[in-house]
């Protein structure tokens, strides 16, 4: 998709306040930078393909873009008007704008001004009740899913005058973004020059909550669209994952509740298969048959291995949270250890590779671990080419 | 009598893997700080239930012996309560766990202080009246730090492992003191034969 890049790149936190970026190069993983800005544990890294800029947020309440000026990072401080903690970062779909969850109860969306050269951020304010924990773009760059420790799921509309054309947004949005944009018109010739002000700024982006799913009883964390933005999919602390269809006409709900620990974190890899990790230390495999009903299918990692003996000496590590994209599409070898993967809960999960119709075949995981002497989390990469059972779902 | 030790502790073990699920999470009441939310109760949201004082799980083996396990999204407490079937072995448990709170940096997950129970009697003894607080003898913390520095399992075992030694431990304290008692009257009572 990208230029003739061969080598893939990832950039992760380990658990502190910088950001590293590490180069496959010739089958090892290189470190190539170190991004060290923010103060405090950088909490949400989103990495844009086309644009090639890294997106860093950080508890110390700030943001910085990078972007690559001769093989150098170079940071543009975000002005986010938090005052609480940004937990999480991710850039929408077309890479204009991106939104940042924050433990201030809001929401902020940042776009990039070509007049003043900086990047502005409105915030969504007195919508959640509790910390926003995670949130995640609908393909047509205009939708927001939220999840927070209210134990909520929000949908949004982010329509930003002048960032946002009419083409990109649905039939519904696109009449309220011409009212307003009717309204602002008339407004600026007849009302006096100071309430103008502020009336075209109210106008330019007002946010309008289009549903709010209440179908958890406990924190909610990682929720994800489906690849052509039909099915949401977030998780909850009680051991539950909800499955929501047809957001827009009339919403279905699915909720499927497991035996295992809770999830923290999902992933699409297609219409109909989707990967969820959490504190299991493994990944488990949900798929939709063909009525669209949801269920547990498996773990990806099924070899059991004695414990005892590896953990004796494993005293310190830290985890390294992994946010990041592969630059193209290589043909990678998957490193799947031999022995379960990882030894404690898993973070995240990222799609490293996507076919032509946006189905992911290989994915990484990274969470924390206890490995001896080496300072960086685990971070392991699956493939899912070599399970068969799945593949019937991956064309879904 | 070992069996139902067995399914307390069991049970404990089962309670504490699925509370032992701990992220790191940054302060909402004040900005750039982290502190454990099961201390700081100031969110019900957080405490893993609506519940004004949280979530509290109450393990009880018997009238004496019960352990409290409140929860929260980055720490977790665990207040025991140990048998005391008399006086001696009163005083002994409370030098004991004394001791090891007084050095509670050594052991990582202790805390400081035992928990001190919500509930408070109102006790009218002759003319006046007391308040008779109920307590736990000794409390952990652990917050999301200790569960990304040590194994998850390992500190489950360390816990039960304490309660299981705790009883041996005050058992043998208490035999120690009969028998020196009783070598002291011994000695001491032989000038009178």
């Amino acid at each position: 998709m990208l230029g003739a890049q061969i080598n893939p790149l990832i950039a992760f936190c380990p658990n502190n306040n910088e950001v590293h970026i590490y180069k496959m190069l010739e089958g090892k993983w290189e470190k190539i930078h170190v991004l060290h800005k923010h103060d405090q544990l950088v909490s949400g890294i989103d990495w844009s393909r086309r644009t090639d800029q890294i997106v860093t947020v950080s508890h110390d309440r700030n943001s910085y873009v990078w972007s690559q000026e001769a093989s150098e990072w170079v940071p543009t401080l975000v002005i986010l008007r938090l005052n609480r903690a940004a937990l999480c970062v991710q850039w929408s779909p077309k890479e204009n704008k991106f939104a940042v969850g924050s433990g201030a109860k809001t929401v902020c969306i940042c776009y990039y001004e070509q007049e003043n050269n900086w990047w502005v951020s409105k915030i969504i304010r007195k919508r959640h009740d509790s910390s926003v924990t995670s949130i995640a773009w609908h393909p047509n760059n205009i939708l927001l899913a939220t999840t927070s420790t209210d134990g909520k799921c929000r949908v949004f509309s982010t329509f930003i005058k002048g960032v946002d054309t009419k083409h990109t947004s649905s039939g519904s949005d696109s009449k309220f973004g011409e009212l307003k944009a009717l309204i602002s018109f008339i407004l600026q010739r007849i009302v006096l020059y100071l309430f103008t002000y502020l009336i075209v700024s109210v106008t330019l982006f007002a946010v309008q909550q289009i549903m709010q799913l209440d179908l958890s009883r406990s924190w909610t964390f990682g929720i994800r669209w489906s690849p052509s933005g039909n099915t949401l999919a977030y998780a909850g602390h009680d051991s539950m994952i909800y499955f929501v269809d047809e957001i827009g006409p009339s919403p279905s709900a699915q909720s499927v509740a497991f035996r295992d620990l809770p999830l923290r974190d999902v992933l699409f890899l297609s219409e109909r298969m989707v990967i969820g990790v959490g504190y299991d230390c493994n990944p488990m495999v949900f798929a939709a048959d063909e009525r669209g009903l949801w269920s547990f299918l498996r773990f990806l990692d099924e070899r059991k291995q004695t414990s005892n003996a590896k953990y004796g000496s494993q005293l310190s590590g830290t985890f390294g949270k992994l946010y990041g994209q592969s630059k193209s599409g290589s043909n990678e070898a998957n490193e799947s250890s031999r022995t379960r993967a990882h030894d404690n809960c898993i973070t995240s999960v990222v799609p490293l590779k996507k076919t032509r119709d946006a189905t992911v075949t290989t994915f990484t995981t990274a969470g924390s671990n206890t490995f001896q002497h080496l300072m960086d989390g685990k971070v392991v990469t699956w493939d899912l080419q070599q399970q068969q059972d799945l593949m019937e779902y991956l064309q879904g | 009598m070992a069996n139902s030790l067995r399914l307390y502790l069991t049970c404990i073990r089962n309670t504490l893997d699925a509370a032992l699920c701990l992220q790191n999470f940054p302060c909402q009441e004040v900005e750039r700080h982290n502190k454990p939310e099961v201390e700081l109760k100031t969110s019900p949201e957080l405490l893993l239930n609506p519940v004004v004082y949280g979530p509290l799980v109450l393990i009880c083996r018997n009238e004496a012996e019960k352990c409290l396990i409140e929860t929260s999204i980055n720490s977790l407490c665990i207040s025991l309560k140990v048998k005391q079937s008399d006086e001696l072995e009163n005083i002994l448990t409370k030098k004991f766990l004394r001791f090891l709170s007084m050095r509670a940096e050594a052991f990582q997950v202790l805390r400081r202080k035992p928990v001190q129970s919500f509930h408070t009697f109102l006790m009218v003894v002759g003319y006046s009246t007391v308040y008779y607080t109920q307590g736990y003898d000794i409390s952990f913390l652990i917050t999301n730090y200790h569960c990304e520095d040590m194994q998850k399992q390992k500190l489950i075992e360390f816990i039960v492992q304490f309660m299981e030694d705790i009883d041996k431990e005050i058992s043998e304290l208490k035999l120690s003191v009969n028998t020196r008692g009783r070598l002291v009257a011994t000695e001491f009572l032989k000038q009178f034969i």
